[in-house]
Parts: structure tokens; C-alpha cells; sequence
């Protein structure tokens, strides 16, 4: 798939987050939209540039948040690194690898977030910030994956057959 | 065969009959006959007619039903652009009613400067209760001017772009901004935390605080302007044993629906770090 079309794809991803899906909590806890696209596309079978797709879509991240610069884009790629290695183990993956590449990606995203405020000297209290943030944003994400990988698969199918059915 | 008759006679032989039929009809005999034949032909008459007038009714009927169908398409059409100018006027009305409410804040303040922005987005991390708001740098924003809505305090900018700014609201965990209580005038610090709550801390012990007392900002760090409402106390928890009391606060500002904010333009934040001394030194 190609690059040059991640950056439009993820830079209006990357504002809907910010204007729409950022002003949607369930409690304190926000889904995060360019994470489950991120993995819906690494998921995808021959789909060779999940790599790229994944720098630029946490870089776009991280441009947009007041978090230090590289915390969602290291997140993205340990998301992609651990979809591509159950895309290639696993023989037929099915809708569950996308639930648990999504929950795998938003623990690291949460915990990366969290060490930073650690280290920053800001004390966060771990249990509420299971309680009102980590867990929301994975039932926001579960809920968002379904929608998104089937939408992420048929558009792939569409627009891109002869890498898909290479 | 032979007519037995002449010409003439049989003329006169029907004119008589037919004076007669005439007679005898302008006389009523053939009233109850003429009923007796005008009722099963009136009957049918009727039934065709009926007839008739439902095929008639079911032609005509067709070609109104095409003109109510295409009335209603545009009755629908109309009745969208109207949902559509309504739902806009009430943004308006809104945006209108937060503007006045703004434009009576700043009237209330005049010792400051304002700049007005709509908010464009929130920081995608929940760790941070950041908001994007729609000027930047070119507009003359800098980074630590306080933001303001038409209630009170918001928060101040930490970072700008030519065309935008964030905004790190008072509800955010690293916010700490030094208050003071009224009506005691008691010293304080207020801070947010992950849940988008805010306490007081660091109110002296001997202070008298209590739920209803109104928040304000006290000027003290060179962060904020003195005098700008931030909140009301709810509740107070207090320690024998504690060196300070603290306070859950209810913000007057309603952060679930901030879509304007002020930005106050005049403000210089004083940065302090030259006068901290660093670890080590006597």
C-alpha cells in the first residue's frame, strides 16, 4: 500500500482524534483511533508498508499532543512489531488478534504515558489511573477495532488488489 | 299482400291512438306502468354510473397522487433547509450567548487585555487535559498567557504555534496555581489530578475554611493575574495532626463544554528559576 497515501489517510485521522474522538471520554479515558488503525492495517495480509504507515501516524500523534515527542510513535511500532509477528506466526488470524494488538498497544501507550508523569515528578496514583483512564480507553478501543478492521480490510480490497492478492 | 286500409284512414286511425296514449298520460294512467319501468333502468343507470365515476376517480386520482408525491418531495426538501437554518441559528444563539457572556467578563475586568478563540481540539493523550485553541503567535499569544472563559479561570498556554496554542487546563495533574480563599484571604495551592478533579492544598491549619468560600487566584508565582475566580470549596478535610488542610473545589468553569475561551494578552508570566538556588550551593 502506498506511503504517499498514508499522509493525507493519517493526517485526517490524526485531526478527527483531536477534534471529534478526544472530545468523546468515557470517563477519563479516550480512544485512541490511529492506534486501532494502525494495527487494523498491520493485520492485513501482504500489506508491506505497515511500517511507514505506523512512523508517520505517530509522528502526526505527536505532533498533536503535549506528551514528550516519540511516546506514540514508540507505541505504534511496538503495536505494529507485535501484529506483524502474529500476522506471519499465525497461520489464520482472525478478528481476536486485532483485540489483543489493540489492547497490547494501548497498555503500552498508557504505561509509557505514565512514566513519563512518574518521572516528571508528577505522582499519579496507578489504581485510579487503571480505574479512569486504561481501562476506558481499551473499551473505547474495543469498541472502535470491529468497525475499523472490517472498514480497514474492504478498502484495502478495493483500492489495493494486486498487493492484496499478490 | 293487400292494405286493407286507405292511406288516409289509417293517418287518422294513429293520430287518434296517439291523442289518446297522449290523453290517457296526461291523465296519470300510465303513472304507476312508467314506474314500473323506470325503476330497474334508473338502478342500472346508477350502478353504471358509479361505475364510471370510480374509473374516473381512479384515472384522475393517479395523476394526484404523482403531484402530492412530488409536493411532499419538496415539502421535504423545504422542511431539511429549514432543520438545517434552525440547528445553525441555535449555534449561533449560542455562540452568540457565550460571546455576550465573554464581552460582560471582560467588560467586568477592564485592567486586562483580551484576545477571543474558539477551541479546535484536546490533546489525544488522557493523561493531559490539554485544549488546541484556534490562535497562535501571529495573533500575539505567547507562552504563559492565562486563559480565561466568561466564568473564571481556565488555564494558561504552554505552547504555540504560528496559527494555534495548547492550553493546559486548571484540571490537569501537573497544574499547581497559587490561590487564596475568600473571605479569610487564607493562602493555597490549587491542583488538578488524572481524574479532572480539583482540591486545595496547603491551607494553613489555623485558616477558616469553609464549603461555600469562593477561590481566587492569588498572583504569588508570577503565573496567573491575581483576582480571577476559579472556584468554590465543597468540602473541607482537616487533620488534627496534618500540618495543612485541604478542599475538594467546584471550578466555575464547566470544562465538559468549553468550546470559547479568552486569552488574556497583556499578562507576563515572571519566570523565577534565576532566583531558585540550585542543589549545592550555600
Amino acid at each position: 500500500m502506498s506511503v504517499i497515501l498514508s499522509i493525507p489517510t493519517l493526517a485526517f485521522i490524526s485531526i478527527l482524534q483531536s477534534a471529534v474522538v478526544s472530545r468523546l471520554p468515557l470517563n477519563q479515558g479516550i480512544a485512541d483511533l490511529m492506534l486501532v488503525l494502525l494495527v487494523a492495517i498491520a493485520l492485513q495480509k501482504k500489506v508491506n508498508t505497515a511500517w511507514q504507515w505506523s512512523i508517520i501516524g505517530g509522528l502526526l500523534t505527536d505532533f498533536n499532543s503535549g506528551l514528550p515527542f516519540g511516546i506514540f510513535t514508540a507505541s505504534y511500532l511496538l503495536a505494529t512489531a507485535l501484529a506483524t509477528v502474529l500476522r506471519e506466526r499465525i497461520w489464520r488470524f482472525s478478528f481476536l488478534m486485532q483485540l489483543l494488538v489493540v489492547l497490547a498497544g494501548t497498555l503500552v501507550s498508557q504505561v509509557l504515558s505514565y512514566l513519563v508523569f512518574f518521572l516528571g515528578g508528577t505522582s499519579l496514583d496507578f489504581v485510579t489511573v487503571l480505574r479512569v483512564i486504561t481501562m476506558p480507553s481499551i473499551i473505547l478501543n474495543f469498541m472502535l477495532s470491529l468497525p475499523i478492521f472490517v472498514l480497514t480490510r474492504d478498502v484495502l480490497d478495493q483500492i489495493n488488489p494486486q498487493e492484496q492478492n499478490a | 299482400m293487400k292494405n286493407r286500409f286507405p292511406q288516409s284512414l289509417r293517418l287518422i286511425i294513429i293520430s287518434l291512438v296517439a291523442i289518446g296514449v297522449l290523453a290517457l298520460a296526461l291523465s296519470g294512467t300510465f303513472t304507476s306502468l312508467s314506474r314500473w319501468v323506470a325503476t330497474p333502468i334508473t338502478a342500472v343507470q346508477t350502478w353504471v354510473s358509479r361505475q364510471y365515476q370510480g374509473v374516473e376517480n381512479l384515472l384522475s386520482a393517479s395523476q394526484d397522487i404523482q403531484e402530492i408525491r412530488q409536493q411532499n418531495t419538496a415539502l421535504e426538501a423545504e422542511n431539511a433547509r429549514m432543520q438545517a437554518q434552525i440547528v445553525g441559528l441555535q449555534q449561533q444563539l449560542v455562540e452568540f450567548e457565550i460571546l455576550s457572556a465573554l464581552l460582560e467578563f471582560a467588560r467586568a475586568n477592564p485592567e486586562h487585555q483580551y484576545s477571543g478563540a474558539s477551541i479546535i481540539g484536546r490533546d489525544p493523550s488522557p493523561f493531559l487535559n490539554y485544549i488546541i485553541i484556534n490562535r497562535g503567535a501571529d495573533d500575539g499569544l505567547r507562552r504563559g498567557m492565562p486563559v480565561v472563559t466568561q466564568n473564571g479561570l481556565a488555564g494558561r498556554i504552554v505552547q504555540v504555534t504560528a496559527s494555534a496554542a495548547r492550553v493546559s487546563l486548571i484540571t490537569d495533574p501537573a497544574a499547581r496555581i497559587n490561590v487564596r480563599i475568600e473571605p479569610s484571604r487564607s493562602p493555597a495551592v490549587l491542583t488538578g489530578s488524572i481524574t479532572g478533579d480539583i482540591t486545595l492544598e496547603q491551607i494553613p491549619q489555623d485558616a477558616d475554611v469553609n464549603p461555600g468560600n469562593l477561590i481566587l487566584t492569588s498572583g504569588l508565582g508570577g503565573n496567573y493575574p491575581a483576582n480571577i475566580i476559579v472556584g468554590q470549596i465543597t468540602s473541607v478535610r482537616s487533620r488534627e495532626n496534618a500540618l495543612f488542610q485541604s478542599a475538594s473545589v467546584q471550578p466555575v468553569t464547566d470544562f465538559s463544554d468549553l468550546s470559547i475561551v479568552l486569552v488574556i494578552t497583556n499578562f507576563e508570566p515572571v519566570d523565577f528559576s534565576p532566583l531558585i538556588p540550585e542543589a549545592g550551593t550555600p
